[in-house]
């Protein structure tokens, strides 16, 4: 008896996704080469690490040969057992191009729709909602955020009663680029909230001290944006040095969107970092980042050491 | 952190150089060969300009900037940046503002020796504008059809109407309808600083011409009778 109970609460954990793995608590993955995956703590269900943003690489407007192309970055993101998604409305066409590749494809079961909405409210969240699901060709999304906080206490209470309809999953805020993080942290220790998601990078990381802290404490599930600052830490790397010896040998280190992007989504309170990108062969570069294995709080210290001495 | 201390202009760009170059591009292809016709228009406006008769150069810029409001800012480019919407109805308005300026010949300059400061300014600023532009094609890998021109495009024709206003045009009405020219291709030139285009100085160097040609034509002493 003792021992069914103990089979069963283990196998509603795994569905949880609350397994350790490789010394991770919370990370899962099904086998070695498989995306890492962690639970989202107010439901515990089980995020892919390695998320896709869209600012700037999605807004492509009705020119079809990008829109074929952003298809096949899509497509690569899912081939590589990609889950969550996330774009705005301030990203100009991105919804659109997103509906069109989603259309192509086909709407996989792995996806994990993120939108957000902005200002001004104005009575407006619904309307924002249902024309964004409708772009995005989805019935509903799985997140719906509000953008940089704007106008956040009339949104987040229309987006209290779409979750309890079911009109979408989970709800939670943004911020970017360091703005707001009083503000911000206000909102996380005051209203109920499922995502936080904010700026952090190895070479942005203020919200190590109170946001991230802040957010597993109060289990809040976070999204990293902006992982390689934009574009441009990534790119200096590149240019100019190699992938040190000592990462690879400690925890298979083979590009600097492993480093980066390992060093990001190895931070206990982390859930997904969300990386854009415009080409396959870089989509397939971050989707091997969120694979096993992570580098351990000293590795962590040694990578942010390393960068910052660069 | 002072929350406008962290924005960049790069914060307001939200698409790649790909993509808005290839907006370029294919608007050229798509209305292939009109900008054959509005560059022959644009060459004119320039002559009528400069023999005295600006109203009718006024009457040839006035639907074109229609035209690129419509066609480019509102049909295309607000697809990327929501702000194409707002620009879309400057450029009508001041389409609209050139053409009551034809019609009534309200500050218009008369004829002037090219020999003026104003006038070369113009003379040469309009030549980039006309000339210039369509010489990017072959930097950028496209054809022909798909050059940026004058009446089609945003850039030559905010920056060939700049020559032929400081030509045409005299008194505020000169700096008034001036503004939106050169606030757009100061917004371009962000644009392309942003996107790491290499000509992107240039067009602040239009910018800073037009202020000079702005100023010469305003001294007292050589405004025209």
């Amino acid at each position: 008896m003792e021992g069914k109970t103990l089979r069963r609460q283990f196998l509603k954990m795994l569905g949880a996704g609350v397994v350790s793995a490789w010394g991770f608590p919370g990370l899962t993955s099904a086998q070695s080469s498989a995306l890492l995956s962690k639970p989202i703590p107010s439901s515990g269900e089980s995020l892919p690490v390695i998320g896709m943003g869209t600012w700037r690489t999605f807004n492509v407007g009705n020119d079809p040969e990008l829109l074929a192309a952003r298809t096949q970055v899509l497509k690569a993101f899912f081939a590589n057992g990609g889950g969550l998604v996330d774009s705005s409305p301030m990203y100009g066409s991105a919804a659109d191009t997103l509906g069109f590749a989603l259309k192509q494809l086909g709407t996989p079961k792995t996806l994990f729709s993120a939108e957000k909405v902005w200002s001004p409210a104005g009575g407006t969240t619904r309307e924002q909602v249902a024309s964004l699901a409708e772009r995005w060709g989805v019935k509903t999304f799985d997140l719906v955020q509000v953008h940089n906080l704007d106008d956040w206490q009339e949104h987040i209470a229309v987006l209290r009663e779409l979750k309890a309809s079911g009109v979408i999953r989970y709800l939670g805020i943004t911020t970017s680029h360091g703005r707001r993080h009083d503000e911000f942290e206000q909102v996380m220790k005051s209203t109920e909230i499922d995502f936080a998601q904010m700026t952090y990078n190895i070479t942005h990381r203020e919200v190590e001290s109170r946001l991230l802290p802040l957010a597993k404490e109060k289990g809040i599930a976070v999204i990293a944006n902006r992982p390689y600052d934009g574009g441009s830490l990534i790119k200096g790397l590149k240019r100019r040095e190699k992938v040190p010896t000592w990462a690879t040998e400690a925890f298979d280190c083979r590009s600097w969107a492993d480093f980066l992007l390992k060093f990001i989504v190895s931070h206990p309170a982390v859930n997904c970092a969300i990386p854009a990108t415009s080409q396959v062969a870089h989509m397939n570069e971050n989707m091997t980042a969120g694979r096993a294995p992570l580098p351990d709080g000293n590795t962590r210290q040694k990578m942010a050491a390393y960068i910052a001495n660069l | 952190m002072n929350e406008w201390d962290s924005y960049r202009v790069q914060d307001f760009i939200p698409f790649s150089p790909d993509v808005y170059f290839r907006l370029l591009a294919r608007m050229g292809e798509t209305f292939w060969p009109l900008q054959l016709v509005t560059l022959a228009l644009g060459f004119i406006a320039l002559v009528l300009a400069l023999r005295g008769r600006g109203r009718l150069a006024l009457l040839l810029l006035a639907p074109l900037w229609a035209f690129v409001g419509i066609a480019f800012f509102t049909q295309r480019y607000t697809d990327l940046n929501w702000v194409g919407q707002y620009l879309g109805w400057g450029w009508i308005l001041q389409g609209a503002a050139l053409l009551a300026l034809a019609l009534t010949g309200y500050c218009c300059a008369g004829r002037s020796s090219i020999f003026t400061g104003a006038t070369m300014t113009g003379v040469l600023i309009a030549l980039i504008g006309l000339l210039g532009f369509p010489l990017l094609a072959p930097v950028l890998g496209v054809g022909w059809r798909g050059a940026e021109m004058f009446g089609l495009h945003p850039d030559p024709t905010a920056v060939v109407s700049l020559g032929i206003l400081l030509i045409a045009l005299r008194g505020w009405v000169l700096w008034f309808l001036c503004l939106l020219p050169m606030l757009w291709i100061s917004l371009s030139a962000l644009t392309l600083q942003v996107l790491q285009a290499p000509w992107w100085p240039v067009l602040f160097a239009i910018v800073a011409a037009s202020f000079g040609g702005l100023f010469g034509k305003s001294r007292p002493d050589v405004r025209p009778g």
